[in-house]
């Protein structure tokens, strides 16, 4: 996977109204890349088969629902 | 006794003289407040010292007892808990410059329940900036770990390992989102538990990455965890997550007796080529101490551990920069300069990282359950190392150095804060680094909701080893 450039990055900042300038440009870009990194490494073999629900223990129901 | 010896009772032992009015809560409060003065200057532990209140509810606590309105082992009782929980009429900084004078309307449901306890709040305590864990700059002095003060005492509730370690207060309220209890008490030498998320309300507290947020206790023994844990679980109206089942005794279920309880050993921890060879050792040494006190022993694999670190930072990311969207856009740079890097990283984050990162997530819990069924409790080190120094500067120079900080120890705390489960520092050892020795944890992980089995086994480990009884050199 291609690290992003500081220029995708900090047209990323610009899709959510932040305007991303040095130093944290560089540094910003270099954890980003990090994670999609580490990230891209982890594949289980189950991961298209599952759903990606936040924990809520499944047998007690939420008040507000 | 003699009155400056004070502080260095158990909880549970200062809670028992007090009840049977032999101390007054006002000499022990007094005794805190004089130590904190006495030793604070050094650690920066405490962000607010309360001290008028203090007194003020010791002299009512006092009273209270001498009618014989006794409520329960703290009551009367010095506590302190980490700045990211609301205190009616007590400001609440979250660590941040940006909240240096926010005082809340009331308090956090915690505090609250404390409060009904009878115990007396001493102060809040420091801690890394919004609970991040990677903040340099404290805008109200850099906490520093009592047993070596170049050293960290541990993130982000560093105040409360600090100060807890430190006899500064009877017992602590952390918070842990990634390790942020776990980490502090194995810096520290204290046992913190994370519990089970739901267990404890997270109303007024401060968020971090919500669907991983939770306080606990950290206190010098397990039995003061067990007590603190007692007068803050239960279900809270006010946090629809929590629990609706009845909360055990905690203190009564730590009967000392471990027979036939099934440990896993977690091998993806033991083979860390980033664990230090002392630590292993100890880690070792913890579960044949452990075997002699009857458990049996087996090990369980768990993949997904070695991601947990970098799969925790997609989440907490994107959560806490939700929580921040506003002051990204007009405060930013009153933040500190990493906790900048981290929210506005997780600001930009691709929705299909975060989604990936959620599945992996699901499959991490899958997992870490699975191993569950095989086993009891799960052991591992609670970190790779002991604390290691203050870090120097902010900022991030290389891709490779933000690889180091989203992997290696932080996937050994990670793990279980993605699958929600329980888990507990307790201290397991030495580790001789530099001519100091700094204490390290053994942590142990259980089932939801089986925080009392956490705690019985923890307790067992320690009243068979001398760990707990060593102090730190302030």
């Amino acid at each position: 996977m291609a690290d992003l450039t500081q220029n995708e990055v900090k047209s990323l900042g610009r899709a959510v109204g932040v305007e991303l300038e040095e130093p944290l440009l560089t540094e910003v870009t270099y954890n980003l890349n990090a994670l999609r990194e580490l990230l891209d490494d982890v594949n289980p073999p189950e991961l298209d088969h599952v759903e990606p629900l936040p924990i809520i223990a499944p047998h007690e129901r939420i008040s507000h629902e | 006794m003699n009155k400056a010896d004070l502080p260095f009772l158990s909880a549970a032992a200062l809670g028992e003289l007090i009840r049977k009015q032999e101390i007054s809560p006002v000499e022990a409060t007094a005794a805190y407040l004089g130590r904190i003065d006495a030793v604070d200057g050094k650690l920066h532990s405490y962000i607010t010292v309360c001290r008028d209140e203090a007194m003020q509810a010791a002299r009512a606590a006092e009273q209270a007892i001498a009618h014989g309105e006794w409520r329960g082992p703290l009551h009367g009782v010095p506590y302190a808990v980490k700045d990211q929980f609301w205190t009616k009429g007590i400001r609440t900084t979250g660590g941040s410059r940006l909240l240096a004078d926010f005082i809340p309307g009331e308090d956090a449901t915690v505090v609250a329940r404390l409060h009904a306890a009878g115990a007396i709040l001493l102060g809040k305590l420091n801690m890394s900036e919004f609970a991040t864990g990677n903040s340099v700059d404290h805008p109200f002095g850099t906490p520093h770990n009592p047993w070596d003060l170049e050293r960290n005492a541990g993130t982000s509730s560093s105040g409360s390992g600090a100060a807890t370690a430190a006899f500064l207060c009877a017992t602590s309220l952390g918070e842990d989102t990634g390790g942020s209890i776990r980490n502090p008490a194995n810096n520290c030498g204290l046992v913190g538990l994370r519990p089970t998320w739901g267990l404890v309300s997270r109303y007024g507290m401060m968020g971090a990455g919500w669907s991983m947020d939770i306080g606990g206790p950290m206190a010098r023994s397990v039995e003061d965890c067990a007590l603190t844990l007692q007068a803050i679980a239960g279900y809270d109206p006010r946090d629809p997550y929590t629990t609706r089942q009845s909360i055990p005794d905690y203190r009564a279920g730590l009967t000392g007796r471990i027979e036939g309880v099934r440990l896993g050993i977690v091998k993806e921890a033991m083979d860390a080529d980033f664990v230090h060879p002392q630590v292993k050792a100890a880690m070792s040494k913890a579960v044949a101490d452990m075997k002699e006190l009857g458990v049996s022993v087996d090990q369980v694999s768990i993949p997904l551990m070695t991601s947990a670190a970098a799969v925790t930072r997609a989440i907490i990311g994107v959560e806490s920069a939700s929580l921040h969207h506003n002051w990204l856009r007009t405060r930013l740079h009153e933040y500190d300069h990493n906790v900048q890097i981290d929210f506005l990283t997780g600001a930009i984050m691709p929705a299909q990282l975060y989604y990936k990162a959620q599945k992996i997530r699901a499959l991490t819990r899958q997992q870490v359950l699975a191993a569950l069924k095989k086993v009891d409790v799960l052991v591992l080190s609670s970190s790779s190392e002991p604390a290691p120094l203050l870090p120097k500067e902010a900022g991030l120079k290389s891709k490779d150095e933000a690889r180091q900080r989203m992997s290696g120890r932080r996937s050994l705390t990670g793990v279980f804060n993605l699958a929600n489960v329980p888990a507990l520092s307790v201290p397991c050892g030495f580790v001789s680094v530099e001519g100091k020795e700094l204490p390290i944890g053994l942590q142990l992980a259980g089932r939801p909701f089986e925080d009392g089995l956490l705690l019985r086994v923890a307790h067992a480990y320690e009243q068979a080893t001398l760990w707990h009884t060593r102090r730190p050199p302030i």
